[in-house]
């Protein structure tokens, strides 16, 4: 027979993993009365930062959004940009899970657990700056259809309507999903807990699941609905907030390919993230057997990917400014390029365009800290697109007499800051109390490679 | 190395398809000849949107090889044999093109002098919408596609000769990976030049991604029509299993799906913004009849595929999933002739019938080499050891030589 | 017979072993058995003839999802509060297909969760089989087959000697 394909040459699980191995391994880390005291020097950062959150948002109730650096002209700021980012960051999550068990990729198998809880934090933190920049928080249920004594009814025109229903759909789905995977997991961990407390708490999530056979066809066939479902999903969210920019006329936002362009700007974004947090955890967790280098490496593959799509973007953004003729569209690149954000604008292509070029070298994405400093500058580079994209439009729109020059307030920075804490905490959190890596996928993983061995 | 001939049927049967193909291409051909010099209405455009269609095939092919060779499964090494005879047909159509280029008068109001001295906006786009550089841009687009397939069909039938000859199988990557990106470049720029400047103040920055994606659901429905219809025949009856076929359909409902969605963010998006500029691509293309074109459109070339194609049984069933891939294959000429034909007759209904003989007679010939380029080599590719072919054919025939 | 059982429980060490017996055991006649397994698999339910119902749900979710969604735009743009907007008429449908989209994938995919669970009948806090001697292993490394009692052909030795004629590592009676 031929010779195998090199994607065979690192395998989706180190050698040697049985089902007793994988389950004990990962509900170990989960099950045990010692908390590690790096977990706790992390999630005590985490948490600190996160007070910065509450502490910026409790000025921000107090005192309005005039404690941050908008203007008439650039009404949109660091609100937008901060929930554009991190609703990218919560695609790779759902994309790993749904699409990967769609096209039945083994290698989703290790990472979609903690893809998918990224993904629900991520999302949380976004929901969290459209509620927040309206100025008038508690008034936000003003958005929900319902028939109000006022006799209003929401505007079903406009994108930021239909943000309300894509992101609190896309929250429940993603959720929903992640519990459902979590089930059969719930019941390994009530049946391996030897504290009685914990064995509740854990057997109520179980909800009595007990790996009955019919159980496991029902449950199996709603996963993979559930995934067919969740693509196009995921595929709408994003594309649901780029019409908030591209259904209006002002320049720079207003273009077709908008949608296309902000999902993959948002897989590239999410992937990074979840590279920034496999690559420290599998280290700290010594997971190298479940997270291999196979990993790794197809997710930067899937980053190259994805940031070859937003680095055509870039440079048919300035193609088509140039073909269209139009002098709005034209001054707004000329503007990005040579304009007061000029520097944020080059940093951006650098950080998105450039750097990630290589990935094309297998010796890079076989490079754990290499990829991890890629990933983050990513990370970086998307929030910078953001920030370019919803600031330079607007700081130069119509009217000259309008222009100005915007910058976040130091309100606007620690509000900013204070949500990676929240996130962080957050996955802390995570990584103590939930399993980590799905475990029965783990088991079938090894189930079908025993197969295979036996095959060949 | 051994090497899997097509059973004698299915030889027989390509042989006398590309038979009749060549007849049939060659008659085609002749009639349109005959429509140039008796003046046809409408000759170059009903040429282009022929033309087009088989362009779109063969450049979809194009794109599902360099897909297969660089992440491709089970269900690339299966269809990989057809796509590269697809492909093979670029250099024909580069040829054809020339019809296009002699066109150029009748096609491209950009082209006329005195239509760009009146007109301040395409003086600015002059320098990229002239003709020479339009003959240019074509001919580094047909040297880069077709030198890209000819160099991985080269490659991969190597391998079977040397399936352990890494240094090749790299190249097939090294090459891939990069074509991809090159690809989506190029396509762009040809679908601006060839299509989107039929009307040159109009632009759409989703337009080459659409086309490409369109491109990409052709290739796939021409692949499964191809080969759910040698699926009956050995090797293929030894080879090609259940979850070969639902992959197949997977990936066309996915190329139905990602075209709507961009088919539909581009109306929504200039429906929404409602600028004068950029209305006017719909309005030629919703009014008049035209719009009787569009609603089939959205039904036949989206809904009706994509809850086809989402049943489990349409995916298990060769036939069937060959019905619904030829059902995408009519809907994309029916659509190239709504993104092309509004140009010349915008807001009333007409349909060229130089494009149905340009149909023909292209894809006559088209199909001609094709048939002969699956009918060369050994049918699967025989060097990678995801495909179990020797096994499997051996038990199911024994037809190695 | 002195003590009520809910059937007997064969323990197995591998996946293949499961299957087998289960075939075996529907072979022989038995009717009302149960296979538990730590994660799912297909020959399983195929054994045991089983065909999962829950996608009839998720269609009629999503089909009342997208009525539901076009429904009340329909109704809050066009009869309760009609209002010119950009000069777009009451009915914008192409603006009302994005929320229509979004709650078709979220009424399927709500069928599909609570269907499942709700086909699965949980909750179900307790259940006899949590009683079998180290059933806790079922969700770590271990299969079991259950032949309920209930089942015409149960017999508490006859059907306990057919159990130990397919290898299991240990059988033993479950009780209610």
């Amino acid at each position: 027979m031929a010779a195998s394909t090199d994607s065979a040459e690192v395998p989706v699980l180190g050698p040697g993993q049985t089902y007793a191995t994988v389950t004990d391994r990962i509900s170990g880390v989960i099950l045990t009365k010692e908390t590690p005291r790096g977990w706790w020097i992390g999630f005590g950062i985490a948490f600190m930062v996160m007070m910065l959150m509450l502490f910026s948002l409790t000025v921000l109730f107090a005192k309005g959004v005039g404690v941050w650096g908008l203007d008439n002209t650039v009404a949109w700021g660091f609100a937008i940009v901060n929930f554009v980012w991190w609703v990218g960051i919560g695609h790779a999550g759902t994309l790993i899970s749904a699409i990967l068990l769609l096209f039945r990729q083994e290698w989703r198998n290790s990472i979609n657990r903690f893809a998918e809880a990224m993904t629900i934090f991520a999302v949380a933190n976004a929901g969290l700056f459209p509620i927040i920049h309206t100025g008038r928080p508690w008034l936000a249920y003003w958005l929900l259809p319902y028939p109000s004594m006022f006799q209003l009814w929401p505007q079903f025109r406009s994108p930021l309507l239909w943000d309300v229903f894509a992101i609190s759909t896309y929250v429940t789905i993603s959720l929903l999903f992640w519990y459902v995977g979590l089930i059969p997991d719930f019941a390994t961990l009530r049946d391996m807990a030897d504290n009685k407390v914990v064995r509740r708490i854990y057997g109520v999530f179980a909800l009595g699941w007990r790996g009955a056979a019919r159980h496991w066809a029902q449950y199996s066939r709603a996963s993979l609905l559930l995934a067919a479902l969740a693509t196009p999903l995921v595929v709408s969210v994003h594309s649901v907030v780029s019409f908030d920019f591209a259904v209006s006329s002002v320049p720079g936002w207003h273009t077709t390919f908008l949608p296309p362009y902000f999902v993959s700007g948002a897989i590239f974004s999410g992937f990074a993230m979840v590279l920034t947090l496999a690559i420290p955890i599998r280290k700290y967790f010594h997971m190298e057997d479940f997270i291999t280098d196979r990993h790794l490496e197809n997710m930067a593959k899937v980053m190259l990917a994805t940031g070859l799509i937003v680095f055509y973007a870039y440079i048919m953004e300035v193609f088509f400014a140039w073909y269209s003729g139009n002098q709005y569209e034209q001054f707004m690149i000329y503007n990005r390029m040579t304009g007061p954000y000029a520097p944020y604008y080059w940093s951006l292509i650098l950080a998105n365009g450039v750097i990630p070029q290589l990935l094309w070298f297998k010796r890079v994405r076989r490079t754990p800290w290499i990829l991890f400093i890629i990933a983050i500058i990513v990370n970086i580079g998307m929030w910078l697109e953001r920030f370019i994209i919803v600031v330079t439009s607007l700081h130069r729109e119509y009217l000259p007499s309008t222009w100005t020059y915007y910058a976040g307030t130091f309100w606007d920075w620690s509000l900013y800051i204070g949500t990676l804490g929240f996130f962080f905490a957050l996955i802390f959190l995570f990584l103590r109390v939930l399993p980590m890596i799905n475990m029965f996928e783990m088991k079938e993983l090894v189930h079908h490679l025993s197969h295979r061995g036996k095959e060949h | 190395m051994t090497r899997i001939q097509a059973d004698e049927k299915l030889l027989k049967r390509l042989g006398s398809y590309q038979k009749a193909s060549l007849i049939v291409g060659v008659l085609g051909i002749l009639v349109l000849i005959a429509g140039y010099f008796l003046g046809a209405e409408d000759f170059f455009p009903g040429y282009l949107i022929g033309w087009m269609f088989w362009m779109q095939v063969a450049l979809g092919a194009l794109v599902i090889l360099m897909i297969q060779n660089t992440v491709g499964g089970r269900w690339g090494l299966i269809i990989q044999r057809v796509v590269e005879a697809a492909t093979m047909t670029i250099p024909l159509l580069g040829v054809l093109f020339i019809v296009v280029i002699i066109g150029i008068p009748h096609l491209y109001e950009w082209s006329h002098a005195e239509v760009v001295a009146h007109d301040e906006l395409l003086q600015h786009k002059a320098p990229y919408l002239n003709t020479p550089f339009f003959i240019i841009r074509s001919v580094i687009y047909f040297v880069l596609w077709g030198g890209i397939a000819w160099l991985l069909r080269k490659w991969s039938v190597k391998l079977d000769e040397h399936p352990d000859d890494a240094a090749t199988r790299k190249k097939l990557r090294n090459l891939s990976a990069p074509g991809i990106l090159l690809f989506g470049f190029t396509v762009t720029f040809a679908s601006v030049d060839w299509m989107m400047s039929l009307e040159p103040h109009w632009y759409s920055t989703i337009y080459g991604m659409m086309f490409g994606v369109g491109a990409l659901a052709s290739g796939f429905a021409f692949s499964i029509v191809v080969l759910m219809g040698m699926v009956k025949y050995k090797p293929w009856s030894g080879i090609i299993q259940t979850l070969d076929v639902s992959d197949l359909g997977n990936w066309l409902l996915a190329a139905v799906m990602l075209w709507a969605y961009m088919a539909f963010s581009q109306f929504l998006i200039i429906w929404s913004a409602n600028l004068p500029e950029e209305t006017t691509w719909y309005i030629a293309r919703t009014t008049g009849g035209w719009q009787w074109v569009a609603i089939i459109n959205v039904f036949l070339h989206f809904f009706l595929p994509f809850f086809l194609l989402l049943s489990r049984g349409t995916k298990k069933e060769p036939g069937r999933l060959k019905k619904v891939a030829w059902l995408v294959l009519i809907m994309r000429f029916v659509d190239l002739v709504w993104m092309i034909y509004p140009a010349f007759s915008p807001g009333k209904l007409a349909f060229p019938w130089v494009s149905l003989a340009a149909l023909i007679g292209v894809g006559g010939l088209f199909l001609a080499i094709f048939f002969h380029q699956v009918a060369k080599v050994s049918v699967p590719p025989l060097y990678d050891s995801r495909l179990p072919v020797t096994q499997a054919s051996e038990e199911a025939h024994g037809h190695v030589s | 017979m002195s003590e009520s059982v809910y059937g007997l429980i064969a323990r197995f060490d591998t996946p293949e072993a499961v299957v087998e017996a289960t075939r075996r055991a529907r072979e022989a006649g038995y009717k009302k058995m149960e296979a538990y397994s730590p994660f799912p698999i297909e020959e399983l339910t195929e054994v045991l003839d089983f065909k999962p119902k829950i996608q009839y749900l998720v269609l009629i979710g999503g089909i009342l999802g997208a009525i539901t969604g076009f429904a009340l735009q329909y109704y809050a743009s066009v009869i309760a509060y009609p209002l010119i907007i950009g000069g777009r008429p009451f009915n914008s449908w192409p603006a009302f297909i994005v929320v229509e989209f979004e709650l078709t994938i979220l009424f399927a995919g709500l069928a599909a969760v609570f269907g499942m669970l709700g086909l699965n009948g949980f909750p179900h806090p307790y259940h006899p089989v949590f009683n079998a001697k180290d059933f806790n292993l079922v969700s770590r490394d271990k299969f079991f087959l259950v032949i309920e009692s209930n089942d015409p052909r149960f017999d508490r030795d006859r059907t306990r000697a057919f159990l130990e004629s397919l290898h299991p590592e240990e059988v033993t009676e479950v009780h209610p």
